[in-house]
């Protein structure tokens, strides 16, 4: 049974190297939310199994739509996919109970052992 | 881009950020080299603010930006839209990979400002060219990845040292 992700990143750059990463692997992309706002709203309706979390969006930010998601979804296992490699931004996103980072650009092995982590 | 980085050391950077985005987002590997642009090009403009003052152009031929927009995207063909969204995207990914091995170099965090697109060249107001890295793919399109500074006494920004 594949798992489902929801895709929140408002790069269609970034949604096609995902596409490209998750084909032929167990997973599929169930949702795109191209901003925070949108991901917020659409957690409870989608049910992801994981959840990709851009940072810096038009709006909310990728780290306060997670904070969100995660304060009315404990459950929520959220992969942080963002370009600020920095230690501040990995010390909030810890703090927040994501669960994991991935550096943009990735590759399709580091994704997926990022995400196989944050699914155990 | 700071004091903290030797013009030597932030070339080597933006070469190596280069060469790695573009083949991984546009499967187009660009070798350094000495062909400019030609007449048909773009420019994608971005600003690193926090006090750096400094800014990244990328000009390249129109040609070959439609050929990694092309490849990027999985699509036969690309419209102006399509060619300018996958430009500023690019130039957005390739500055993220360039702040975080400055960070990973300085422990100083690096932030940009949205990327800008045109048609042709642009040349920012009161900034000069610190250097510029000449790129060409297998097909002799051109590329140029120019580092500004701003222009001494002005204002703004930090001077580089060296």
């Amino acid at each position: 049974m594949s798992r489902r992700i929801m895709v929140v990143d408002d790069s269609r750059l970034v949604r096609v190297q995902l596409e490209d990463a998750l084909k032929g692997t167990d997973y599929e992309i169930a949702a795109y939310c191209r901003s925070g706002e949108e991901a917020v709203e659409q957690y409870a309706s989608v049910q992801p199994d994981l959840v990709t979390m851009d940072i810096i969006m038009q709006g909310m930010d990728g780290l306060d739509a997670a904070e969100i998601i995660l304060k009315n979804n404990p459950e929520a296992r959220i992969v942080m996919v963002s370009s600020l490699a920095y230690e501040d931004t990995f010390d909030r996103a810890k703090a927040i109970g994501t669960r994991g980072f991935v550096d943009k650009p990735f590759h399709q092995g580091q994704l997926l052992k990022v995400f196989e982590e944050a699914l155990s | 881009m700071n004091t903290a980085m030797t013009k030597e050391e932030l070339a080597r950077i933006l070469d190596q950020a280069l060469q790695d985005v573009t083949e991984q987002t546009a499967g187009v590997c660009l070798h350094q080299g000495d062909q400019p642009p030609g007449e048909d090009l773009c420019t994608v403009h971005i600003t690193f603010d926090k006090g750096f003052s400094t800014s990244l152009t990328l000009c390249a031929d129109t040609s070959l930006l439609a050929r990694m927009a092309r490849n990027s995207f999985h699509e036969e063909m690309v419209t102006p839209e399509d060619l300018e969204e996958f430009s500023k995207e690019y130039l957005n990914v390739l500055c993220g990979k360039v702040t975080g091995a400055m960070y990973q170099s300085t422990q100083i965090p690096a932030h940009f400002g949205q990327p800008v697109f045109y048609h042709g060249r642009y040349e920012p107001e009161g900034q000069e060219v610190q250097f510029v890295l000449t790129y060409s793919d297998e097909q002799s399109k051109g590329a140029q990845l120019i580092h500004h500074v701003p222009c001494p006494g002005g204002d703004e920004g930090i001077p580089n040292e060296s």
